[in-house]
């Protein structure tokens, strides 16, 4: 009996052994799959946050590239998180004498007439010729723009302001949607007034900034009012 | 198991900042903060654009005062403006950098066109008037001196453009790159206004 017993004890443990051998495997294939699973996860993470920086990266670096091509009229404005909105075509700078019909109002760029308006912080009271002002911009101007909403303590504030910045100028602009805008080549924003912190962020960061398609350029010597 | 997410986000943001620094790397946005080295795109560029602007500052100069046209005195005055000032930049990044602004080796090997020009009479590189156009310039006047300057000029920027776009595909740091780009964009359009005014003049660009 003790070896019948014995042999019966030996039979039972072995088939719990291949019990918990089977639920080990179970176990293990269960880990397999979870870390499987894991890894899976973790890489389409990592991958779609490469990608993301990517793009990231990519469109901060986009106001590097100017060149001279794409029809008029083809683009639009991409608003970033700062609050200033991109050009998202490129804009292209031939000297032309005909008249151009801008796609943004006022322009941020295109093809422009061969004198660019003064823009020694030369202040304007009167509409300007968008042909002059975009050449402007294109030597790396700030030009800030008003229409009939605009209060008249802000416009002086702006004007000031514009006196003592070479590299800006200002005038009236009936056509556009808001009071008070600021444009550079290919960048635009709204600002709520003349003392928006945006203002000096918008001068500190255009005012011959990377945006400029023609660095170096002057500001004098060319259309005055 | 459970370290699991804590590797997974280490990974993630080493990949990220990897994927972001090799992003900007390859598209040649260096700061310019790290000087690079004498025999470089980005400083024979420097080198060579600072001497070949030079002339087309020289050469406005002497127009405005052989002219009264206000439209050649205007475009006299913005290429000497702009050249001056682009010169500046290209000076100073030498200088930063702490590299010579000379170079043993031939103007343009850097873009491998050493020997384009002969370097005789004073037109040191592709595009350059020599010193003999120079003088005839300064003694002409009126239309002849118009007609004349636009046709070195359109030469001058023929040149320009093709040196620019050597810093264009090999510099890399990423300022003087934009800086070279504005330069093929903005002397190309200035070659066709330039067509125009010889057209005007009844003249041709040579």
């Amino acid at each position: 009996m003790g070896s019948a017993k014995k042999s019966a004890n030996d039979s039972g443990s072995a088939a719990r052994k291949a019990r918990i051998e089977e639920m080990r495997r179970a176990e293990r294939s269960r880990e397999l799959r979870n870390r499987i699973l894991t890894i899976s996860v973790s890489v389409v993470i990592v991958a779609g946050l490469v990608v993301g920086a990517t793009l990231l990266v990519r469109k901060q670096s986009d106001d590097k590239d100017t060149a001279a091509t794409g029809s008029k009229g083809a683009g639009k404005f991409v608003t970033g998180a700062d609050g200033v909105k991109t050009w998202d075509k490129k804009l292209t700078q031939n000297h032309v004498t005909k008249t151009v019909n801008y796609p943004m109002e006022p322009p941020v760029g295109g093809d422009h007439n061969q004198v660019w308006m003064n823009c020694n912080g030369d202040v304007y009271t009167k509409a300007l010729n968008p042909m002059n002002a975009v050449h402007s911009l294109e030597h790396g101007a700030v030009w800030v723009t008003y229409n009939s909403k605009a209060p008249k303590s802000d416009i002086d504030a702006l004007a000031a302001k514009v006196k003592k910045t070479p590299y800006s100028l200002m005038s009236p602009d009936d056509k556009q949607a808001d009071p008070i805008m600021l444009s550079a080549w290919g960048k635009q924003r709204t600002v709520s007034s003349a003392t928006d912190p945006n203002v000096d962020k918008f001068f500190e960061e255009f005012v011959q900034g990377k945006q400029t398609p023609e660095p170096g350029a002057a500001c004098t010597n060319g259309l005055a009012q | 198991m459970r370290r699991a997410p804590w590797i997974a986000g280490a990974a993630a943001t080493a990949l990220v900042a990897a994927g972001a620094i090799s992003y900007a790397v390859a598209d040649g946005d260096d700061d310019g903060t790290k000087a690079p080295a004498a025999d470089s795109a980005d400083a024979g560029f420097a080198r060579d654009m600072a001497v070949h602007h030079q002339q087309a500052v020289e050469m406005s100069y002497i127009v405005r005062d052989r002219t009264g046209n206000e439209e050649i005195r205007r475009l006299a005055y913005d290429i000497s403006q702009t050249q001056a000032n682009q010169r500046g930049m290209l000076l100073g990044w030498l200088d930063l950098w702490e590299l010579p602004k000379v170079s043993s080796a031939a103007p343009m090997s850097w873009m491998d066109m050493a020997g384009m020009a002969d370097g005789k009479d004073g037109a040191l590189m592709p595009g350059m008037a020599t010193n003999t156009e120079m003088t005839k310039l300064g003694k002409l006047s009126g239309k002849q001196a118009e007609v004349f300057y636009l046709q070195l000029m359109t030469r001058h920027h023929q040149g320009g453009v093709h040196m620019a776009q050597g810093c264009v595909d090999r510099c890399e740091v990423g300022v003087e790159k934009r800086l070279a780009q504005g330069m093929v964009n903005a002397q190309e359009s200035e070659i066709s206004l330039m067509a125009g005014m010889l057209k005007e003049r009844g003249a041709k660009a040579s």
